[in-house]
């Protein structure tokens, strides 16, 4: 839990040269080997290769069209790849899910209509091989205050709960969510992180497709940035904003400014100048800042912080854009 | 399993109009065709009277209806929604599904078909031992799951705006060939030895042996039983394979 925390907190320029989290090196939970999935002209997903492995909350991050989505389907089993293998927990993903190992709560999964909540739970657990009491699994995803309500009189948001509730119904080891907060507000969104969070403490593997940045960046502990099908970035969300040159420094210079002299700066990748104040992106803050003072310079009111995984989303999508726009 | 089969039942259950219905629907059938006739007119070729031949003609009839149409179309509405695909995440295996989808179809028939049997006695005068009562009840509801598996079946077979059309053209063709609109001896020689081989005939078949007296034919029985594998079979092979549609 600390680990996740931290990674949200810190986001120190040298995280990208820090070991990576503790990791079990058994058999992978999922692993996708060279998958490739086509709908007609249309390539979903290209030569994908993936290792998940036990205990990391991993987020898939990617706009709308990404592959995410058929991603989720192919490691469920709900389609078939067109070539290339899907295992999780060394078998295939129906055996998996027949063993209860896996739970998940799906973009485009229906609930059953004219059934109560309690009652749709209660089904959930009943078809779990390792299934928690009923009332736990309710209070756990937070749907005891509509317990009672009809499945087919719910809020999106509060769908999404019960969509939850049956994700997580028994002890799975593997539990996939296809963007789970959706149609929540932004309180009931944090509430929901809270409970994700729960699920990963336990020990679990989670997986979750989002295209909030901020969701991947405050609860995973390894981000897959998904775009056009293929995976562009594989890490910690601190070192996808240092691929993207994620440390903004900011500050105002006296008298006259020598662009020239500030873009000789060191792991410098943007500059800007307006007025009297610089903007600096860099991929090595320390490096860059030193420098400055050795200029001669004296910078006011500096700031160095860093680059939003926002930002750094864009700055890697973009330049794989126009990578293909060149070739 | 046990679980998914009661609350298939309780939807059906909870599902007034759909209910009301179904039970209703066989009888109202039943006084329309059968209602006019005298009580002793004989049907040429079948030994039964007018009231009793319709009896089971629409007892069978309003089951079908229920079933076939009832399930398909619930069951592809279903899997538009997605929530076929949420219950493809666990570890129900696929004939369990379909026999829950089975059982909440004969929750509906029953009812039914007691209902027309109720009708025939007090409005037409039909009178028959209490051994035939019990059997009829028993033969029609167990042969109607023939036809449930039947509509679990297309209605995975098909998807969005072709199950409709496609139930239609099963059950019409099914109704009327096998005999449940009109007696199946007014068809030419060789319909009728074709249309021997459909589920419908041999389901009827029950019925009318019991109200003349006899035992069901196991010939009878055995056709409905192969048709109840093959269909469940199928239904369960596509509840399974069903990854086609998202």
């Amino acid at each position: 839990m600390a680990k996740l925390y931290a990674m949200s907190a810190t986001a120190a320029p040298t995280s990208a040269s820090t070991p990576p989290p503790k990791r079990d090196t058994g058999t992978p939970v999922v692993r996708f080997s060279g998958v490739n999935k086509s709908y007609g002209q249309v390539k979903a997903v290209q030569e994908l290769h993936l290792n998940l492995h036990s205990g990391e909350t991993v987020a898939l991050l990617g706009p709308n069209g990404a592959g995410k989505s058929t991603t989720l389907d192919l490691l469920l089993g709900l389609r078939n790849a067109d070539s290339g293998t899907v295992e999780v927990f060394g078998s295939t993903p129906a055996r998996a899910i027949a063993r209860g190992k896996v739970g998940a709560m799906l973009q485009s999964g229906g609930l059953m209509e004219e059934v109560k909540v309690r009652e749709l739970v209660k089904l959930a657990c009943d078809l779990h091989p390792r299934a928690y009491p009923v009332e736990k699994v309710m209070q756990s995803a937070g749907v005891q205050d509509i317990a009672d309500r009809m499945v087919n009189k719910l809020s999106g948001g509060q769908e999404q709960r019960v969509r939850f509730a049956l994700a997580t119904a028994g002890a799975s080891d593997l539990i996939i969510l296809d963007e789970p907060t959706t149609g929540m507000d932004v309180t009931v969104r944090q509430a929901f992180w809270a409970k994700m969070r729960e699920q990963a403490a336990q020990g679990r593997t989670v997986l979750f497709a989002t295209h909030y940045l901020e969701e991947a960046d405050a609860i995973a502990d390894r981000v897959i940035v998904l775009h056009r099908g293929r995976i562009l970035a594989d890490g910690s969300a601190a070192e996808i904003k240092a691929k993207a040159g994620a440390r903004r420094i900011v500050f105002d210079l006296e008298g006259p400014i020598d662009e020239a002299a500030l873009r000789g700066l060191p792991s410098l990748t943007t500059l800007s100048v307006s007025g009297r104040t610089v903007r600096i992106q860099s991929t090595d803050a320390d490096a860059t800042t030193h420098a400055i003072y050795g200029l001669g310079l004296y910078p006011r009111n500096l700031e160095v912080s860093g680059l939003g995984l926002e930002q750094a989303f864009i700055a890697i999508t973009d330049a794989a854009t126009a990578e293909e726009a060149a070739r | 399993m046990k679980t998914l089969v009661k609350l298939e039942i309780i939807r059906t259950v909870r599902n007034k109009r759909f209910m009301f219905f179904s039970v209703i629907y066989p009888s109202a059938l039943f006084m329309l065709i059968a209602g006019p006739a005298k009580n002793d007119t004989a049907i040429g070729g079948t030994g039964l009277t007018m009231p009793l031949y319709y009896m089971v003609a629409m007892a069978s009839f309003g089951a079908l209806t229920a079933v076939l149409m009832g399930n398909s179309e619930r069951i592809a509405k279903e899997r538009e929604k997605g929530w076929v695909r949420q219950l493809r995440l666990t570890s129900l295996p696929g004939r369990g599904y379909v026999i829950a989808k089975i059982a909440s179809a004969a929750t509906v028939t029953l009812p039914s078909i007691v209902m027309v049997q109720i009708v025939a006695a007090a409005f037409k005068g039909v009178r028959l031992d209490a051994w035939q009562w019990g059997a009829l009840t028993v033969s029609i509801w167990a042969g109607s799951l023939v036809f449930a598996a039947l509509g679990v079946a297309i209605g995975y077979m098909a998807s969005g705006d072709a199950v409709r059309p496609l139930t239609m053209l099963v059950y019409f063709a099914l109704s009327i060939l096998g005999g449940l609109w009109m007696p199946f001896t007014i068809f030419p020689h060789w319909l009728q030895e074709t249309a021997k081989w459909l589920p419908t005939h041999p389901y009827t078949a029950l019925g009318q042996a019991i109200e003349l007296g006899n035992a069901p034919h196991v010939k009878d029985m055995a056709i409905l039983a192969a048709y109840l594998v093959i269909f469940v079979g199928a239904a369960a092979w596509l509840y399974r394979k069903d990854t086609r549609k998202a």
